[in-house]
């Protein structure tokens, strides 16, 4: 291999890919799975983006590589919205010295899909039953969450999960775990918050 | 050292996993030991048909893949002491397991239990032939339409291949008022073109989409019609010789009898 076909980088906003500007696209495409299956499951569930340098990509080659991207089980997000440089930085630094990341979603995560993200999760949308969705901080599900959530999975305690209809399968926080009841619940009628108090998993309302 | 069954019909949809909750459920009911394996890595229900779905921590994968061992995966039924439950991943897909790891797992799974049932994914593919690895025998499911028999058919041929000769039938959904009609394959047609050993056959019956809903396997139910079907099939299993139910001649005054005690064995 004379030249890397991608350079795959980790930032604020999860992963990017970069792609060259001279090389052949069906070249770039080989050693990109050459390069994700070699991870194996390393990139599961991160967000990434794609970016080519000096090329400008043609709609079906665009496509051909989310496919790829998606096939490793990557989620694709759309590149971060430059401002101003300076700000930008200053914004960057303002954050890392407050706390950790945060990755926004804005769909629905379905059955069969893990979101795994190391810093806060918050999703516009609902999680469903057979979905997962972990990570090292909080997370906050605007919608419903009715499939798997695991907050503080390096071990954080005092990680919390919300949602506006919280309706878990599972709850975990830390190594902490409590599952939903197996009668019928009514529905929860407000937000409410998850959170580890006496060594139990606690939900009470959000307020 | 148990025996492993593989529930199999290559088409979808026609219950093999219905049918794998209520074959399990019912052997555990008459005291047997018994594991239930989801193989359908990627589209697992039948934790959700037992009502045990929200107490997955670890499942078939994590196991193959060595993150815990086999006790730790395995999920303890709510109303049997010996029913237990090994659930498919949700999020990996079905080359994440290869059938010789299933036959290894099968096979140590068999040590600790009297049956351990295998619900196979619908397909001729893959998930196929790691499910039908590791099985002693199999239960090939199908429903009374010609698509169903036709793959119930091909199913039996590819598990010739895999060395898995002379499989049960249970007939599910059948519907005996379209039988008497004429609108519907009744028994005999399948069986004679399939022509393997019919191990029961289950009515089409609404309960059993309310006891599916709720987790509820329909063999615990005893009002139930297709619950008594997976009960006889149950004891067939088991070797004992059960009539098959009169479902094709069900006469008004049959059903009374019936209704009232005395009918017999249904």
């Amino acid at each position: 291999m004379s030249k890397e076909a991608c350079i795959i980088k980790g930032n604020k906003n999860g992963l990017s890919i970069s792609i060259p500007g001279e090389m052949e696209f069906n070249e770039v495409l080989t050693q990109l799975k050459v390069r994700l299956a070699s991870a194996e499951q390393f990139f599961e569930g991160a967000a990434v983006h794609v970016t080519a340098d000096n090329r400008e990509l043609e709609p079906e080659e665009k496509h051909q590589l989310e496919r790829t991207v998606r096939e490793f089980g990557m989620v694709i997000q759309e590149p971060p919205v430059r401002v101003d440089g300076i700000e930008e930085h200053q914004r960057e630094k303002h954050l890392e010295e407050e706390e950790e990341d945060t990755l926004l979603l804005r769909r629905t995560i379905r059955s069969g899909q893990k979101i795994k993200y190391d810093g806060n999760i918050v999703i516009l949308g609902d999680v469903n039953p057979g979905a997962e969705v972990v990570c090292s901080g909080d997370i906050l599900v605007l919608g419903s969450l009715r499939g798997v959530a695991h907050a503080g999975c390096n071990g954080n305690v005092s990680a919390s999960v919300f949602a506006f209809r919280l309706e878990p399968t599972q709850l975990r926080i830390a190594n902490y775990i409590s599952r939903s009841p197996d009668e019928k619940l009514p529905k929860p009628l407000g937000p409410e918050m998850a959170r580890v108090s006496e060594n139990i998993i606690q939900i009470s309302a959000y307020s | 050292m148990g025996k492993a069954i593989v529930i199999t019909s290559g088409k979808g949809g026609v219950g093999k996993t219905t049918a794998a909750a209520n074959i399990g459920t019912g052997l555990a009911q008459i005291g047997k030991k018994v594991c239930l394996v989801d193989a359908d890595i990627g589209l697992r229900n039948l934790d959700v048909v037992m009502g045990l779905e929200n107490r997955i921590v670890y499942d078939l994968i994590d196991v193959v893949e060595g993150y815990c061992r086999v006790r730790q995966a395995m999920i303890k039924d709510k109303r049997f002491d010996t029913l237990y439950l090994l659930p498919a991943a949700q999020t990996r897909e079905k080359d994440a397991v290869n059938p010789d790891q299933m036959g290894k797992l099968i096979t140590e799974l068999k040590q600790d239990f009297d049956y351990v049932i295998i619900d196979c994914p619908a397909g001729i593919e893959q998930g196929f032939k790691n499910a039908t690895s590791g099985a002693d025998m199999a239960i090939v499911v199908t429903t009374p339409e010609v698509s169903a028999v036709r793959d119930a058919d091909r199913i039996v041929g590819l598990l010739e291949a895999q060395e898995l000769y002379d499989p049960y039938l249970v007939i599910n959904r059948l519907r005996p008022d379209m039988v008497r009609k004429g609108d519907m394959m009744n028994t005999e047609d399948m069986i004679d073109i399939l022509a393997i050993r019919l191990l029961g056959v289950v009515p089409d019956d609404e309960s059993i989409i309310v006891s599916t809903n709720r987790g509820e396997p329909a063999v615990l139910d005893k009002r139930s019609q297709s619950g008594q079907a997976f009960r006889n099939i149950v004891r067939r299993l088991e070797g004992v010789e059960v009539p098959f139910m009169h479902l094709e001649n069900n006469s008004m005054v049959q059903r009374f009898m019936r209704l009232i005690g005395i009918g017999g064995k249904s």
